[in-house]
């Protein structure tokens, strides 16, 4: 909860309407961002980003299981993210539960892609090893440590920056000769494969404070807004997933315009993250 | 095995057909851009302040709306009404059974797209409770809960804005399905649903899954929005007269 008084609320508007924030930011313009890989060294892939005060972590776990009876040749990859109630005593029990749930779906709308696969960030097809029998369980957790206001952008692009410094064990399978039968797989602990990361789209979240739209907004900015919608853009500008929220109702001519001011957006913000990206690969 | 197999080569040959023809008559024999019969009632639960049952096709679904009443205790002091929504499915309603009973996704999906159409204001420090019940999925479930919730709504007096329509449609190739059965969304490449307020022109609530381009969500969306007005001339006649039988 963000409590402010009606002068700092006028000011906060104010600010937005003239183009010059509280913390002397423009409209389209993000805090400065941090990238961390390799946080966890129990999982196969991690990483920290820091959005301004906002700091989240995202970790990728494979496992082998069974792939599911309707797509015997895909694996399977699920988002769960938790607010951790050191992020602020709201998120303490299951106080954090709206949130987290609003955030994963968020997130899995944006990263799955279509039922049929189509879209999806990662090709599911990849995490199979037996057609039918074995597959890789893609387990990625996000975890909010700090809150300030951008949950979705920061815990979108710690996803995309933990799944490119994830590597999948390499499996040899011996086939046995009936086929009913289980079939015995070698898991590696030397060699790793890794995903091609460069299609995992950014979600670039506009919140409409007023008349004007801003990217990267903080908790006290939020507290002020009509309503947002983040829009999730890859590489080649294509659109990935999108969501409303807020209450209140908006113009479609509105909305298109965000989704094509998102988009202009999220090319900037891409370059800047894979060049975060690459010295926080080369720092390790 | 073998049985799976053909399945999915069927299901291949389906897909090919609905991404690469330009109209391919679809399983229930509707074209692309043909939504299923709506049907619509008013007060299938009598103890409710308003209530709603909608059928489109197979989707069944019920919405009872209670209140206002007063906010439970625990509740912070709030001069504007709450909106409390819970859509729930029965245990028969899917393929397999009791999958889903209680959506938590599909509540807050709800309450978006209502929040925005609701004139909380006129009954503060006060709830109203939405409970919707899939009695049998059949596809483009939640936008069909959406609306049955808005009529509902209306039936029990809520002041409003305007009423909330909702359509989705899925995407197949370069081919946009509008109200999708769940055969065909289990195959989509993407989906779209939006919820419109037609007499304000105003979307309440948009998602968005798969790759999409812009000119396509623009067609999609325009696709939504025509359909939506449609669905809210039903809702209005159903309310105007409610003895009518209203279906397209």
């Amino acid at each position: 909860m963000v409590g402010l008084s009606e002068g700092e609320k006028h000011f906060i508007r104010g600010g937005i309407a003239q183009d010059l924030r509280a913390d002397g930011r423009r409209r389209l313009q993000f805090r400065s961002v941090s990238v961390e890989t390799g946080v966890i060294p129990q999982a196969n892939g991690s990483a920290r980003v820091r959005l301004g005060a906002t700091e989240v972590i995202a970790s990728v776990k494979a496992e082998l299981g069974k792939p599911s009876i309707l797509h015997p040749d895909k694996g399977k990859v699920s988002i769960f993210v938790d607010c951790s109630p050191t992020a602020a005593p709201m998120f303490e029990g299951r106080g954090s539960e709206e949130l987290s749930t609003e955030l994963s779906v968020a997130l899995q709308r944006c990263l799955l892609g279509g039922k049929s696969g189509a879209g999806a960030v990662i090709d599911l097809s990849s995490l199979i090893v037996v057609d039918g029998k074995v597959c890789w369980d893609l387990y990625i957790d996000g975890l909010v440590i700090s809150s300030d206001g951008n949950l979705l952008d920061a815990l979108a692009s710690a996803i995309k920056v933990a799944l490119s410094d994830t590597g999948i064990p390499k499996v040899n399978v011996s086939l046995s000769a009936a086929t009913d039968e289980e079939p015995e797989v070698d898991v590696s602990d030397e060699e790793f494969v890794q995903f091609d990361t460069s299609s995992v789209p950014v979600i670039v979240t506009l919140t409409k404070v007023g008349k004007d739209y801003i990217v990267d907004a903080t908790s006290e900015e939020e507290s002020q807004m009509s309503s947002a919608v983040s829009v999730s853009v890859n590489r080649h500008g294509k659109i990935c997933g999108l969501t409303k929220r807020g209450g209140a109702g908006l113009d479609p001519s509105v909305i298109f315009d965000m989704i094509s001011v998102a988009k202009h957006v999220s090319q900037q913000f891409l370059s800047l993250l894979d060049s975060e990206i690459a010295s926080a690969e080369a720092a390790e | 095995m073998s049985h799976a197999r053909s399945a999915r080569g069927e299901r291949e040959e389906l897909r090919r057909h609905l991404a690469v023809d330009s109209d391919w008559p679809r399983a229930d024999g509707r074209s692309f851009h043909d939504c299923r019969p709506a049907f619509m009632q008013t007060g299938p639960t009598t103890a409710a302040s308003g209530s709603a049952y909608a059928e489109f096709g197979k989707t069944k679904v019920i919405v009872s709306v209670f209140g206002p009443r007063e906010s439970k205790k625990a509740m912070m002091y709030s001069d504007t009404g709450r909106l409390n929504c819970n859509v729930s499915y029965t245990t028969f309603a899917t393929a397999i059974r009791g999958q889903g009973v209680d959506n938590k996704e599909y509540s807050a999906m709800l309450h978006k797209a209502l929040e925005g159409a609701v004139m909380l204001h006129t009954f503060p420090k006060t709830t109203v409770d939405v409970f919707a019940l899939v009695l049998e999925s059949g596809g483009s479930d939640l936008p069909i809960i959406i609306s049955c919730a808005s009529l509902a709504l209306a039936d029990a007096g809520i002041m409003m804005y305007d009423l909330v329509t909702s359509v989705s449609v899925s995407c197949f190739g370069k081919n946009i399905i509008i109200d999708p059965t769940s055969d065909e969304e289990a195959w989509q490449d993407g989906s779209l649903m939006v919820a419109y307020m037609p007499s304000r022109k105003e979307i309440t609530q948009l998602t968005l899954t798969g790759e999409w381009s812009d000119g396509k969500i623009t067609n999609a969306v325009e696709l939504c929005m025509d359909a939506c007005s449609k669905l809210c001339d039903i809702l209005r006649e159903r309310l105007k007269d409610p003895s009518s039988l209203a279906s397209e």
